[in-house]
């Protein structure tokens, strides 16, 4: 059934949904023990990880991907429980995992270890448990700031309420929350009355995610509009969130429960024609790699093998080239910031090497450097120093290139450069959608 | 609808890099498609043409040996020219980051080992700790990082007969790190110059290897000095020790590796060729003997990358640019013909430094450095092949890794670019 | 001078050091020699299976009747060396169910605890074990680490007052009015821990008593003393693979046959093994077929063994013996019990007894029997204690229980540690600070390395047999130098370079036999690592001609100025 049939819902019900989803002090049920020795099979030590991982550059405390990933698992015995703590720190950039030329599937033994570790040696009590759910579930936090967003705002950007944060719970007081949008991508989507253009053969089902829902629906609006453009028909099936927050936390449960309610929503959309988009990396890196290999419900591989990010999608499918050679727009500067989860889907060059090509436009790459935000990882109070100085790269960087307004696709890469340069960000899809609707 | 390009280079180390900017400079749209890191990483950032050839060595001069090398070394096809050619791509890729343009001739260099080794080609950082040039010298080594004993290496040099004097000693890093934090957590601190003790790292650094300075009028330390402000870091410690300050080259984690690796994908942006990373080229469609299309595995979904022309830059054994299993070992994309004994003890030498066969396997290029089948025919008509994928050279013996994919990257990229804008 | 009898222990094996240890602890004055390092002959080349018994309990009932009961005795007193795994004895859908019942029989009969698993409940215990499998017996096989077994039998020797020579080979047995008085030793490189280079020395070496626990070599030794050891020495091929694909190890229930036995041991998974009569334990054809039937024949119980990476092989051999007239044609029809030839009643020649045959789980039952005979032989009258003292590192057992304490090293690292070190960990883990890891595949730190240098002198294979340093699966392309440069500044550089060339060529020999796939990548990387990026295999140092550095580049640019670039033009002129 698809959402050209069945109106997409509206709002849900918060209370009902945030129950649902949302319980700090659940103890979880022994989950399915994943056994990734045999991954360690790939590892030829040549270090390419280590040297790639921006938190082993600043965090001595933490040994680097090759030890957490193949070296860690291949010590470990059956009846071993105990997982090093210091896989808490991994930030989940996943860059090790592009780095790698043996295949070793790093990431996803750092998740199944981080999901051992969290599920059997942490305190669910613990500040840091908390606090680590609160920052995974943003979704649910959204859901309810962006009910009153103008409130929520005033609340998160009080300095007294950032103070509590920090002290209770560990939420750094140096970042400013984002700012909720007044009104939300889905319901714009609703207000607009659904998809504009309907096509049999051109049609896409789009993951907006929860950061173009609840504060950026300018990204949600573009991608619309630009997919549009090319005839696509868009739809906006119900979704949860991709995970990628509760990856990086260990909450591999919660994860889990999303991950089913969003394939429920998708996997049946697939066999209609519709190939899924998404305009965050990290959630198109999640429904890709994350979901098929962390999880085994039906649906999630198709739901893998047709997932595409935005641009991505129009690369293959459309002529961009020619569209973006015959259009042109302002003439403006842009320092772009490639994110780690488009690295490791090969899409970090694709924005710098399309829009050189637009008439009006100046884009510098600002390197090869993870940002150093890493969705929730600094948004910890403990990482929040790391965070920056594994972000002071790209801010000198962006401070040298010759625009002042940066780009990059992902929503927390975007809060870092923000609050590192002040800058404005935009998302590619804002630019597209400027010189081509 | 596939995307589209005049030359796809698929791979992304030495060879590949070269590959994509010489066949920019025919004035061909370029796209370099490179799965993960590549092997530059776990290299020690030294460009080697040729130490060894027969037994002759160490080559004071790397093109006195090309004589000597069998009549199926790369080196033998491409030629004298196509060597030149590749260190002019090179040297002008680098810049004066790296040294060595200046001469034919070799230079030795102390490795981390304690031996050392000829190389044509060597980072800057390195330049004022050459062993062919005078100086009393003394190394320094830190207690943590186990993969640089600096008096081994020192008694090691001098067993080799060096002239000059050489002395190695441990230090403990001025900042407390964990004894497992990464060599790039080292480089950080350098870098930013972090405060250690109401002093900075850099200086603290300088006044414990002051102490122990006695005479010697050069001072290295294992390639750790620095990352993005390496050079800010060198000089300060030479200014503050009055002497040069150098690196020794390193096995991986290998930072010099990693720089040079940086430095050629910057050439390859300027150069305007595009860039496609993270994921493999697995599959291929072709015509007859043209290849159509290359197939990427893009996370379970085949992307396809058209290309008139098409390098095929993907490394050896090692790169994973050839693959092997009990009984055969084969090139993964186009299928193309790596001979090989039938039998897999004859894959190697009992000798862990034998003259193994193992060593040469790679695909067998015609005079374009097209790869052939058992025949002897090209597999397809507008397939190239360089670097380490390229089979007969043994390049751990000869110290001519660099060398070969630097050649046959400047070759195969040269006629890519020019078939595909004729 | 001491004044209690003197014995001579030939061989380092497990025998050789258990009866060391047994002899010295009832207050002789032992001194063993082995010709190389402490189980450098069959013990060090073995699975690892600490049998419940089981695998005999159909064909050899004594057998597995002493397997169980020094089973129990090993878990006491060696902890630190025995992993309890637990075993299984998997049937196949073409296996015969008779063999079964047999089977479950034999071990009752035995006294071996057993237990039916249903498919699927052994599936549950090992998850990778083929999906058609019938069903499995449970019985308690473990893993038993034979080196650390071996250097814990020597530790305690030693504290008992024994003298242990290593790298010291027995060139004469002397034989002086027809009763052997003794032995002539060369040692390789001088007495005590073995030190690189240095010119052997000869050395008598008197006894009132010469034991031959020689195991497979014990035809050798016996034919310098003059007489027959009608040793049948069997080879039997053991393929490693990269990870433990199971944590149990896995019997194929059936009758005898080859390949059919997976053992995990410590990191890895020990395939075993074929059964091959040869002619000289020292000199015998290592085949690829053999590594093949390991592969494929256990990949039916394990499927994934067979993608999965192995990361050498090696040979074994097996000191069967057989009494004379025996005329057994199979080898593997040869009784796996031992026997205690004593010289003087079959040939004699008193004064020395050799010890074949038999198997590691029972070694110190056997050590106990050769121990009561000398001392019969000698006229001392002492009990032994061996079954009731643990091993050095095996006396505390609350450290192997809960390895809390971290040493301040990462948890998987303390635990291995642990693991390995039994209750010395303390002391040797808190010697050294910082103590970065060295090996980084077996999670071997600095301080584990420099407490095994003690006993091994210069030799790094010793160290990593003590250790498993080099023993992952890089085998030693990223460590063997780091393990060489522990001997600095102790031993001298060239020492250094010289233990080092032994290692990296000791790791290659192994290797070679998984050379496809992953580890022939790895074997590649580990050669341009070692001849490209360090030039080891040409290294001026170790050549005889010497280097003309002036002919070289010196970084000097003609015109003077270092920054001059020449790019598109060749400056020639500059020598």
């Amino acid at each position: 059934m698809s959402d050209a049939e069945t109106p997409p819902d509206t709002t849900p019900t918060p209370g009902e949904q945030g129950e649902d989803d949302f319980e700090p002090v659940e103890v979880f049920p022994e989950s399915t023990e994943m056994d990734l020795r045999p991954g360690a099979d790939n590892c030829y030590k040549c270090t390419s990880c280590d040297v790639s991982c921006p938190v082993a550059e600043v965090d001595d405390e933490f040994p680097g991907p090759k030890f957490q990933g193949p070296e860690q698992w291949r010590l470990k015995r059956k009846e071993d429980a105990s997982v090093d703590d210091s896989i808490m720190s991994c930030s989940n950039c996943m860059r090790c995992d592009d780095a790698c030329p043996s295949g070793v599937p790093l990431s996803q033994m750092h998740n199944t270890a981080r999901g051992e570790y969290v599920d059997e040696e942490m305190d669910k009590l613990s500040r840091e448990y908390i606090r680590n759910r609160i920052l995974a579930n943003y979704r649910t936090l959204a859901e309810l700031g962006s009910m009153f967003p103008r409130l929520t705002n005033a609340v998160m950007g009080n300095s007294l309420v950032q103070q509590i944060n920090e002290k209770v719970l560990g939420i750094t007081a140096e970042r400013e929350f984002p700012d909720f949008a007044t009104q939300t991508f889905r319901e714009w989507w609703n207000e607009r009355g659904g998809p504009q253009v309907r096509s049999e053969d051109k049609r896409v089902a789009y993951f907006h995610g929860c950061y173009s829902n609840y504060n950026t629906p300018e990204v949600g609006k573009a991608m619309v509009r630009v997919f549009e453009e090319f005839g696509y028909e868009v739809v906006v099936p119900k979704q949860r969130c991709s995970g990628t927050p509760m990856f990086a936390n260990g909450m591999i449960d919660d994860a889990k429960r999303a991950a089913g309610i969003n394939a429920e929503n998708f996997a049946g959309l697939i066999p209609e024609g519709y190939d899924i988009i998404a305009s965050c990396t990290s959630c198109s890196m999640s429904l890709r790699q994350e979901y098929p290999e962390l999880f085994d419900i039906d649906g999630l591989e198709d739901i893998s093998e047709h997932t595409y990010e935005a641009m991505e999608y129009l690369r293959i499918h459309e002529d961009l080239d020619s569209a973006i050679a015959d259009a042109s727009v302002s003439e403006q500067s842009f320092a772009y910031h490639a994110p780690c989860h488009a690295r490791n889907q090969g899409l970090d060059r694709q924005a710098v090497e399309l829009f050189r090509d637009l008439d009006g436009v100046n884009i510098e790459d600002v390197g090869d450097s993870c940002s150093g935000i890493s969705g929730t990882y600094g948004w910890k109070e403990e990482k929040y120093d790391k965070s920056m100085q594994i972000g002071s790269d790209m801010f000198d960087h962006m401070e040298h290139a010759e625009g002042n307004v940066g780009m990059t696709e992902c929503p927390t890469c975007s809060m870092q450069m923000e609050h590192g340069t002040g800058y404005d960000i935009k998302h590619p899809l804002q630019l597209l959608e400027e010189a081509l609707v | 609808m596939a995307i589209t390009d005049d030359v796809l280079v698929i791979g992304g180390g030495i060879a590949a890099c070269t590959a994509a900017l010489s066949a920019a400079e025919t004035g061909a749209q370029v796209r370099l498609l490179a799965h993960k890191k590549s092997t530059l990483r776990q290299a020690s950032g030294l460009v080697d043409v040729l130490g060894y050839a027969g037994d002759d060595g160490p080559l004071a001069n790397p093109y006195d040996g090309l004589d000597e090398l069998p009549e199926d070394h790369p080196y033998r096809i491409v030629g004298e020219d196509g060597i030149r050619d590749g260190l002019r791509l090179f040297d002008e890729a680098v810049g004066d980051a790296y040294r060595g343009g200046h001469t034919d001739d070799n230079a030795l260099v102390a490795t981390y080992g304690g031996t050392m080794k000829p190389t044509a080609r060597y980072p800057e950082s390195v330049a004022s700790g050459l062993v062919s040039a005078s100086g009393d010298m003394l190394l320094v080594g830190f207690e943590s990082l186990t993969d640089f004993d600096a008096p081994v290496a020192a008694d090691h040099l001098e067993a080799a007969g060096v002239p000059f004097s050489v002395r190695g000693v441990t230090l403990s890093f001025p900042k407390a790190f964990r004894a497992d934090a990464k060599l790039t957590r080292f480089a950080k601190a350098l870098d930013r110059d972090e405060s250690v003790e109401g002093e900075t790292v850099r200086s603290a650094l300088a006044d414990a290897v002051a102490d122990e300075l006695d005479g010697e009028s050069r001072v290295g330390f294992p390639a750790m000095l620095g990352d993005d402000h390496d050079t800010e870091v060198r000089d300060e410690l030479a200014d503050r020790l009055g002497v040069p300050v150098f690196e020794v080259p390193t096995g991986p984690p290998s930072l010099l590796g990693l720089k040079l690796e940086d430095m050629l994908f910057d050439a390859l942006d300027e150069a305007g060729v595009r860039i496609a990373s993270g994921n493999p080229a697995v599959d291929f469609e072709a015509d007859g003997d043209r290849i159509e299309t290359v197939l990427v595995d893009q996370k379970s979904r085949m992307t396809p990358y058209e290309a008139d022309q098409i390098v095929l830059a993907t490394g050896g054994l090692v790169g994973k640019g050839l693959d092997s299993d009990r009984e055969h070992v084969t090139e993964p994309v186009f299928g193309c013909h790596v001979p090989h004994p039938e039998d897999r003890y004859d894959w190697s030498e009992p000798e862990a430094f034998g003259d193994h066969e193992f060593a040469r396997f790679g695909v067998v290029p015609d005079d374009e450095l097209r790869p052939t089948d058992a025949d002897g025919e090209s597999h397809f008509e507008n397939l190239r092949a360089a670097g380490g994928v390229v089979g007969g050279a043994h390049v751990a013996r000869e110290k001519s890794a660099s060398g070969v994919s630097l050649a046959t990257g400047a070759v195969a990229g040269r006629l890519a670019g020019e078939d595909a804008t004729q | 001078m001491s004044t209690s009898p003197s014995v001579l222990v030939i061989g380092g094996g497990s025998t050789g050091t258990g009866i060391a240890r047994d002899l010295a602890m009832r207050g002789l004055d032992v001194t063993l020699v082995e010709k190389g390092n402490l189980t450098h002959g069959t013990t060090g080349r073995m699975h690892g299976l600490l049998h419940s018994g089981g695998r005999y309990a159909v064909s050899d009932q004594a057998s597995a009747k002493e397997c169980i009961v020094e089973n129990r005795v090993l878990r006491r007193i060696a902890g630190h060396c025995v992993e309890m795994t637990g075993g299984l004895f998997v049937q196949r859908p073409e296996d015969s169910d008779e063999y079964f019942e047999k089977k479950l029989e034999g071990c009752r009969e035995c006294g071996i605890p057993v237990e039916v698993l249903s498919a699927e409940e052994a599936r549950e215990q090992e998850p990778y074990l083929a999906k058609d499998i019938k069903r499995a017996i449970r019985v308690p096989d473990g893993a038993i680490d034979p080196f650390r077994l071996c250097v814990a039998n020597a530790a305690s020797a030693v504290e008992h007052g024994a003298r242990i020579e290593t790298h010291s080979e027995v060139t004469d047995v002397l034989v002086e009015d027809g009763e052997v008085v003794g032995v002539e030793v060369t040692h390789k490189s001088g007495t005590g821990p073995y030190v690189h280079g240095n010119p052997g020395e000869v050395e008598e070496i008197r006894a009132d008593y010469v034991v031959n626990a020689t195991g497979a070599w014990a035809g050798q030794i016996g034919d310098l003393a003059g007489v027959d050891v009608e040793v049948r020495p069997s080879k039997g091929v053991m393929t490693i693979m990269n990870t433990r694909q199971v944590d149990t190890v896995v019997n194929r229930c059936r009758p005898k046959g080859d390949a059919d036995i997976i053992v995990p041991h410590e990191t890895t998974c020990i395939l075993g093994t074929t059964d091959e009569e040869v002619e000289d334990p020292e000199d015998y054809p290592e085949e690829g077929w053999e590594v093949d039937l390991m592969i494929d024949t256990l990949s039916e119980l394990v499927p994934m063994l067979k993608d999965a990476r192995t990361i050498r092989s090696f040979w074994g051999v097996r000191p069967l013996y057989e009494p004379p007239g025996t005329g057994t044609e199979d080898p593997t029809d040869i009784t796996r019990e031992f026997f205690l030839l004593d010289h003087a009643d079959r040939d004699d020649l008193p004064g020395m007894t050799s010890i074949v045959g038999g198997k590691l789980t029972t070694y110190r039952m056997m050590a106990e029997k050769i121990s009561d005979h000398v001392c019969e032989k000698v006229g001392v009258d002492a009990e032994c204690r061996t079954a009731d003292v643990p091993l050095p590192g095996s006396e505390d057992f609350s450290v192997l229980r809960d390895y809390m304490d971290d040493f301040g090293l990462r948890s998987p690292i303390g635990r291995r540690s642990v693991q390995r070190l039994g209750s010395r960990a303390d002391d040797v883990l808190t010697s050294i600070d910082p103590n970065p890891v060295v090996c980084e595949c077996e999670a071997v730190t600095r301080a584990e390395i420099q407490d095994s240098l003690d006993t091994a002198g210069t030799d790094l294979n010793s160290v990593r047999i003590q250790t498993r340093a080099s023993m992952g699966n890089c085998q030693g392309a990223i460590c063997c130098h780091r393990m060489a440069s522990e001997l600095a500044p102790e031993y001298d550089e060239d020492v250094v370079r010289a233990s080092l060339d032994d290692l990296y060529q000791e790791r290659w020999k192994g290797e070679r036999h998984g050379m496809w796939g992953e580890q022939l990548s790895q074997a590649a990387l580990k050669h341009m690592l070692h001849a490209t990026t360090m030039n080891r295999d040409a290294d001026p140092a170790a050549t005889e001609s010497g280097v003309d550095f002036a002919a070289f580049d010196d970084g000097a640019v003609a015109d003077g100025g270092r920054d001059a670039h020449a790019v598109s033009e060749v400056d020639d002129g500059d020598y």
